[in-house]
């Protein structure tokens, strides 16, 4: 499903990832971890076409993401969710929008929105919250938001970067149970992070790119 | 499908209500300043017509006085006189008539004629045109006609004057041109940084919606129509008090002074502030298309 094949990252002459290489397959999860800086959050976005290796190849359901034209990326986002440690939620919009975003901008309005949101929201937990603002909410809350931002329009991939590095153990072992709980419906999980607890809560694949 | 667009576009205009709801602060600075712009740019259009319409009227009223020899015969002159375009009528002064005529033209200075001999004073024409004949070259030509007919001594219009007066509408044209070329570059400025104002603070919303797979026009559309509901609005608002403003000074009757010289101010027609709406819809565009632009 996601393959990287002898992926080079270099910033002038300061190379963050060399010849790394791996495969996910679908219904996977792995965590991606390393030090700070190794490139974690690099392989990510090479995932979401927000960087793109030097040299190499990142596959994604067999298509080269390096070639895509901008006017492509942003369906290929879509077939991805993405939760990031600071939530990136939009304020001034309910629980409720902010979820429904996820399907709004693939086009899906009315009906559909208010079914898919409603039982992502009770997935999650938050449906009794659906109506309130981010700013009000806590971060394990704001958490699960994104997350359910993230998967409402059902993608086959979901790409947590750092996703409880704002979180206390407690609420980041809810995080997981959520993600693993998605994983196990067939969503591939990859996530990405320093934290050795959270690896041991996971108990999946560990690809460790300080090695690359 | 047809539905689906219609859902689309229902979506941009529900998330640019929204955004106008969310930044009420911002959309209301950035709708003061774009009203301020539109209204100044409406006074100047009104002042331009109102003074262009003066002159233009002080033009066309230009007379014609062709005096006319001792033998000549007055009826073969106001013959041909009759005949030719753009003459709207022509009026016989006798010798005798012509102290009358006088007299009338200089009122209250009218002692200054009382040692004048009447017998002395010339029999002439005067002709009045129709307004929308007058013009340099036409007053010039019929100059030249009347001047080289039999029992014509002299023919005497305001050269200098209609001259002048053509000289003086160029001028006013070019002018207003570029004055107006300039408020509306400047319009385009000022909406851009109104709305820039408005859409920096997006700054973060525009990447978290690329990130989760909306596209350009997704993006863009309610921008545009944000941006076009708030210069809509202070265009209406600009006129509205142009308007407002116009009906007080005529309701007050501050015009009355203006009288005087014959000027009657009038209001914009809806062409002229068709124009200017154009211009504002215009300048709405460009300035969200140049402010979003670092953004995609």
């Amino acid at each position: 499903m996601i393959e990287f094949s002898h992926v080079y990252k270099n910033y002038d002459k300061n190379y963050v990832l060399r010849d790394l290489n791996f495969t996910v397959n679908k219904g996977e999860f792995i965590f991606i971890t390393g030090r700070s800086g190794a490139g974690k959050t690099t392989t990510l976005k090479m995932l979401l076409a927000l960087e793109s290796p030097t040299h190499g190849a990142v596959k994604f359901l067999g298509t080269e993401i390096q070639n895509l034209k901008p006017r492509d990326i942003p369906f290929l986002r879509r077939k991805l969710g993405f939760v990031f440690q600071d939530f990136k939620l939009l304020p001034n919009r309910t629980v409720f929008q902010n979820v429904a975003l996820g399907l709004e901008v693939s086009g899906i309005f009315g009906n559909v929105i208010i079914k898919n949101v409603s039982e992502i929201l009770k997935a999650v937990e938050l449906y009794t919250k659906k109506d309130e603002f981010p700013l009000s909410l806590s971060g394990g809350e704001q958490q699960r938001v994104a997350i359910a931002r993230a998967l409402v329009h059902n993608p086959p991939v979901l790409l947590a970067d750092e996703p409880t590095g704002n979180l206390d153990e407690e609420t980041s072992q809810i995080i997981i149970d959520i993600i693993k709980s998605f994983n196990n419906k067939g969503t591939t999980v990859m996530l990405a992070t320093h934290d050795k607890n959270l690896i041991n809560m996971g108990r999946a694949r560990v690809i460790d790119i300080t090695k690359s | 499908m047809i539905s689906r667009r219609v859902n689309y576009f229902t979506n941009y205009f529900k998330i640019a209500a929204l955004n106008i709801k969310s930044n009420i602060s911002g959309n209301a600075f950035a709708f003061l300043i774009m009203s301020f712009s539109f209204f100044i740019m409406l006074f100047f259009l009104l002042c331009y017509i109102n003074i262009y319409n003066y002159m233009s009227t002080f033009q066309k009223s230009n007379v014609m006085i062709v005096f006319l020899k001792n033998n000549a015969k007055k009826d073969n002159v106001l013959n041909f006189i009759g005949k030719l375009n753009g003459v709207k009528n022509a009026v016989y002064y006798s010798d005798k008539s012509s102290m009358n005529f006088l007299e009338k033209r200089v009122k209250r200075l009218k002692s200054v004629l009382k040692n004048m001999n009447p017998d002395n004073l010339p029999a002439f024409i005067k002709i009045n045109f129709k307004k929308n004949a007058v013009s340099s070259i036409f007053l010039s030509n019929i100059y030249l006609r009347l001047k080289s007919l039999k029992g014509v001594k002299l023919v005497y219009y305001n050269k200098m004057l209609q001259n002048r007066i053509v000289q003086f509408m160029f001028f006013t044209k070019v002018v207003g041109f570029i004055l107006f070329l300039f408020l509306f570059i400047l319009s385009i400025f000022i909406s851009y940084s109104a709305i820039k104002l408005v859409i920096l603070r997006k700054q973060s919303e525009i990447e978290i919606l690329k990130l989760i797979g909306a596209t350009n026009s997704y993006i863009r559309i309610p921008m545009f129509i944000e941006g076009e509901i708030g210069t809509v609005l202070s265009f209406l608002v600009s006129i509205m008090l142009l308007f407002a403003i116009y009906k007080i000074f005529i309701f007050y009757k501050f015009d009355s002074f203006l009288e005087f010289f014959r000027i009657k101010i009038i209001f914009l027609n809806p062409q002229q502030i068709a124009v200017v709406f154009l211009i504002a819809v215009i300048s709405g565009i460009a300035g969200t298309y140049l402010s979003s632009k670092r953004f995609f």
